[in-house]
């Protein structure tokens, strides 16, 4: 195993990797931004570099800085968490080629995802149903008009190189798409440099469901069921739980092979999510693969027993899977509740500041992953994400119950968090039901009627 | 156009020999393997269980174990070099060496054949003996002349130090192993080293060349381990610290990859060599199957007489060697104590040339006869020319040797024997088609110099448990050396009984001494041969090597059949009549 890991990321995340790491006997460098000199996550690594500024572009997405410290500590690895430079190709072949282990999927497999209609294409090709839409790029808006009466309205202009929702666009008819068109594809070609958008009916009331796959090196993979990500706002996760309300054990063992059997079929090794829209039949659509460490990760490792983490850094050493299909065992059910410093009376707006107290719950089936402390700073510069809850109890409603009590328990004080929406989503009839798609938490807010 | 005619050699055991002697023979023959079985069995026993369990105890397997997982399913382990060392013992505590401390072998991975150079980790942590580093560049050179992969599993303490002055500095000391590395790599050899725990040293130089380097998670590669690091003991570093993967994989940059364990280690091996080109053998093979021998190879051991000195038929053996014992005998009218033509062995294309050890036609005098098994001007000139088409034509050569030498006395003088001779001996220096010598039985004088013996490079030279490697045979050696004691009969002329049996016990003494020195074990223990087989094993053996010796596109000539130069010589025999 190696003996020393650089992880080029901060807060949550890292302080989430240098624990994997510890279990495995890896000591750790930890690089931070002059803007987390302070952070707690620093504390729990053998070694720290100081890579760069506060803004990320000068620090954590610094390939140079980050290498460069890589090397003068003499890592054999490096874990780029999620975000940042996690799903960039050319990254991890630069890290690759200072002989430093990538703790990820081949730099191919992140390139040939990260291109969504051609990774659209990939999975297809490799037997799984996708969005009704265009197979490739747009030629034009004529191109779109005729690929959205074929699939019919409302459609969804996606930017091929895309993300976050940038280049993104909802047409409920064709006069909107003609609007559409051109500025979506302006948008990607700012936000990405790629204008290339393709087309995706729109699926009403679908649930985003996506299945933790394990591929090693040696073309083995296996699945470690599903998570339920659908109480989203604005296409952002709030609250994720594992297993889905929405599917049975059937559809469960049947989907999660198929996609991982993709995931073989592409080529790829390490941890990563294959994304799925469930429509309203109960049929699953390839939407995407994330070719990294997801940040609900921890809700299929609470169900699992499987530290994905570890898994990720084993295979990146070589290690062939030691699990079999027929020998995970999903148990229980786990709900995940990020706290994010936002203020929800001001749009969700970010809120940094000081954390002036900060006490996590603890007990039975609870996890907090956190970098947090009392009297923590939050930089203004990244994700407002400051912690995540998650709570694992023996079936759906002992999970809610349980959540509902460690969100009572939770101070935080100093700043505005999301810990009051969450206690909201759980009291809501339709949640406790498990009846809520991608767009229900938008109603709710909204004011409509969940 | 030219077609290559092929003809049915050989009869059913039964007719082929008297029953009595054919069970006679096999069970001779039985007797003498059951013995060579037992002895490679103890070389490949290493230094016993309870080396066996050390390595299973640090969780690494042995080398035999390693090859077991590494070769094709259902494919066989071919070694070279097996006895390397046997009977031989070092130093006052008198250590054995089994196999000079490394098997090498000619061993089926991913489809292709490979040369695979493994330290025995059973027998002194796989350390370097006397003529260990002889027996890996004799194992790199097969590699070399036939474009084969050469696959390193290296785990190895470095010299076995109290013997140094023997393994080092010299002509073939370790490091020619190196230079070896070197020359594969400059001609293009693919070379992928397996380094799976200790690296001391030599066998620390050993992998750096290859084209691809793997290091287990125990392994590493130390010019000097922690023992002789200065500080190394106070400041409690271990070898792993010094020169394990996280040095050499991500530091420094002499090994490529690393992986957990044995078993994944062999895995990505099997995996590098899928990634080289494909055999050429199947294209070579122009359609035509592999077939096993017209008649089983079991009954090889049959075909050969209890006494050396008797004669027997060597176109039975063909008939038990080539696919279908179908041979195309060329100018067999000509110097007929000599059988060369071609024929198949797995479906590819082979030069044979053997010793016909009956009474053959005296080619001037009519009527008479002359013993086989000896190199008289016209064999001589036919196997010069057909070993020159063969090398035209890039057709492998095998030689089965029987040879008792060169004809000798004032006629062959006169012809000028050692001019056709030396002719011959010129041809096969600059031959550079693959050629391979087995010593069937008596492989005496220029004769085994003239057949392609060792001396003169063949690829691979394989002996039998009746192979008699001399000079001459040790009752000749004993009338030449006992000449002026004898009389034109070779009686002894004595003056008294007690001087008779006096010179008798000397003459006695010789030829037993001299006969104990042909023992083809002892030949292949200090490596004058490369390996002994049984007499079933020579066809396996053979079809391996020729199929080796297709296996490369490129570095050879192979011409189709249609424009052999072989052809020339058979309209010139028809001409000649």
């Amino acid at each position: 195993m190696f003996r020393r890991l650089l992880v080029a990321n901060r807060g949550e995340v890292a302080a989430r990797i240098i624990r994997a790491c510890a279990e495995l006997g890896i000591e750790t460098v930890a690089v931070h931004s002059l803007a987390d000199v302070e952070s707690p996550h620093l504390e729990l690594a053998d070694r720290r570099v100081c890579i760069g500024p506060g803004p990320a572009s000068g620090s954590y997405l610094n390939m140079d800085a980050i290498l460069q410290a890589a090397e003068q500590t003499d890592c054999q690895a490096l874990h780029p968490g999620f975000g940042f430079l996690a799903e960039n190709a050319l990254f991890a072949a630069r890290v690759l080629q200072h002989q430093i282990a990538w703790v990820g999927p081949p730099p191919r497999a992140i390139a040939g995802m990260g291109d969504k209609a051609a990774a659209r294409r990939a999975m297809k090709a490799a037997g799984l149903a996708t969005i009704p839409g265009t197979e490739g790029v747009l030629a034009d808006v004529a191109a779109a008009r005729r690929a959205a009466d074929e699939v019919g309205y409302p459609v969804l202009l996606k930017a091929t190189a895309g993300g976050g929702g940038r280049g993104m666009r909802r047409c409920a008819g064709p006069a909107e798409l003609e609007r559409s068109f051109a500025e979506a594809s302006l948008e990607a070609e700012k936000a990405f440099g790629n204008p290339g958008l393709y087309l995706e009916k729109v699926l009403l009331g679908a649930r985003h469901v996506e299945f933790q796959v394990l591929a090693d090196r040696f073309g083995a993979a296996i699945h470690l069921g599903e998570r339920e990500c659908s109480v989203q706002r604005r296409h952002q996760k709030l609250l994720e739980e594992a297993p889905s309300p929405a599917l049975d054990a059937a559809q469960r063992n049947a989907s999660g092979c198929r996609a991982a059997e993709a995931a073989v079929a592409i080529g790829y090794a390490s941890a990563g999510t294959v994304e799925f829209l469930r429509d309203t039949d109960g049929k699953l659509h390839f939407m995407e693969m994330n070719t990294r460490l997801q940040v609900e990760h921890p809700v299929t490792e609470m169900i699992s027993g499987v530290d994905i983490v570890q898994e990720q850094i084993r295979i990146a050493a070589n290690q062939p899977l030691a699990l079999r299909q027929e020998e995970v065992r999903l148990e229980g059910h786990a709900i995940e509740m990020r706290i994010n410093a936002e203020d929800p009376d001001n749009g969700f707006k970010p809120d940094p500041g000081t954390v002036s107290v900060f006490e996590p719950p603890a007990g039975e089936g609870v996890r907090v992953d956190t970098h947090c402390r009392s009297g923590y700073t939050i930089p203004p510069f990244y994700d407002s994400m400051i912690a995540k809850l998650i709570v694992h109890a023996p079936d759906r409603a002992a999970a809610i119950a349980l959540a509902e009590c460690k969100l009572d328990e939770f101070r935080v004080e100093g700043v505005r968090t999301t810990i009051p929406i969450h206690r909201r989503i759980l009291a809501e009839p339709d949640f406790r039901a498990g009846r809520y798609d991608t767009l229900w938490l938008e109603r709710l807010l909204a004011g409509g009627e969940g | 156009m030219a077609k290559v005619i092929l003809q049915p050699l050989g009869d059913v055991i039964e007719r082929a020999l008297d029953p009595a002697e054919a069970r006679r023979n096999a069970s001779h023959l039985a007797g003498l393997e059951a013995a060579l079985d037992a002895r490679r069995d103890e070389v490949r026993a290493g230094w016993g269980a309870t080396y066996v369990e050390r390595v299973h105890a640090k969780g690494k397997l042995t080398t035999w174990e390693r090859l077991e997982i590494l070769k094709d399913e259902g494919s066989r382990v071919f070694p070279v070099g097996t006895l390397v060392n046997y009977g031989r013992t070092f130093g006052p505590e008198q250590r054995t060496s089994p196999g000079a401390g490394v098997v090498t072998a000619f061993l089926r991975v991913s489809g292709r054949l490979t040369m695979v150079i493994a330290n025995d980790n059973t027998v002194a942590s796989g350390s370097w003996w006397p003529l260990t580093p002889e027996k890996i560049e004799r194992a790199q050179e097969m590699a070399l002349r036939l474009r084969l992969p050469v696959i390193y599993l290296i785990d190895c303490s470095g010299l076995y130090l109290p013997e140094q002055s023997h393994t080092f500095p010299g002509k073939t000391g370790a490091g020619a192993i190196f230079q070896m590395n070197s020359l594969l790599s400059a001609a293009g050899v693919p070379q992928i080293a397996g380094v799976f725990g200790d690296c001391i040293a030599g066998g620390g130089y050993m992998p750096i060349i290859s084209d691809v380097v793997y290091m287990t998670e125990q392994a590493y590669m130390v010019i000097a381990g922690a023992a002789l690091v200065k500080g190394g003991k106070s400041q409690k570093i271990t070898s792993l610290d010094i020169g394990g993967p996280d040095v050499h994989v991500h530091l420094s940059n002499c090994a490529d990859h690393r992986v957990p364990d044995d078993a994944v280690c062999l895995r990505m091996i099997q995996r590098e060599v899928e990634r080289l080109p494909t055999s050429a053998a199947p294209y070579y093979r122009r359609g035509v199957e592999p077939a096993p021998p017209r008649f089983p190879a079991a009954e090889t051991a049959s075909l050969f007489p209890v006494d050396y000195r008797q004669s027997y038929d060597v176109k039975q053996l063909l008939a038990r060697l080539l696919d279908d014992g179908l041979f195309r005998e060329v100018t067999p009218e000509v110097g007929t104590e000599m059988v060369c033509g071609v024929g198949r062995i797995g479906g590819l294309w082979a030069g044979l040339i053997a010793n016909n050890p009956g009474l053959t036609d005296h080619p001037v005098l009519r009527g008479e006869k002359r013993p086989g098994s000896i190199l008289y001007r016209e064999g001589i000139a036919k196997i010069s020319q057909f070993t020159r088409c063969c090398n035209d034509d890039g057709i492998p050569i095998i030689w089965l040797h029987d040879i008792s030498g060169f004809d000798i006395g004032p006629e062959a003088e006169k012809q000028g024997l050692l001019g056709y001779g030396s002719s011959l001996i010129y041809t096969i220096s600059t031959n550079s088609v693959p050629m391979f010598t087995v010593l069937l039985r008596k492989a005496s004088g220029a004769g085994y110099y003239a057949q392609a013996g060792m001396p003169y490079d063949p690829v691979v030279q394989l002996a039998t448990p009746i192979s008699r490697l001399a000079v001459m045979e040790g009752r000749t050696l004993a009338i030449g050396a006992f000449n002026t004691k004898l009389d034109d009969n070779f009686e002894i002329v004595a003056a008294s009984e007690e001087e008779r049996q006096k010179i008798r016990q000397g003459m006695e003494g010789v030829e037993s001494r001299i006969t104990a020195d042909m023992d083809p074990v002892k030949a292949a223990a200090q490596m004058d041969t490369d390996e002994v087989v049984r007499m079933d094993e020579i066809r396996p053996y053979l079809e391996v090597l020729i199929e080796a010796a297709y296996q490369g596109y490129g570095y050879r000539r192979v011409k189709n059949p249609r424009i052999w130069s072989l052809h020339d010589l058979a309209v010139l025999g028809e001409e000649g009549r």
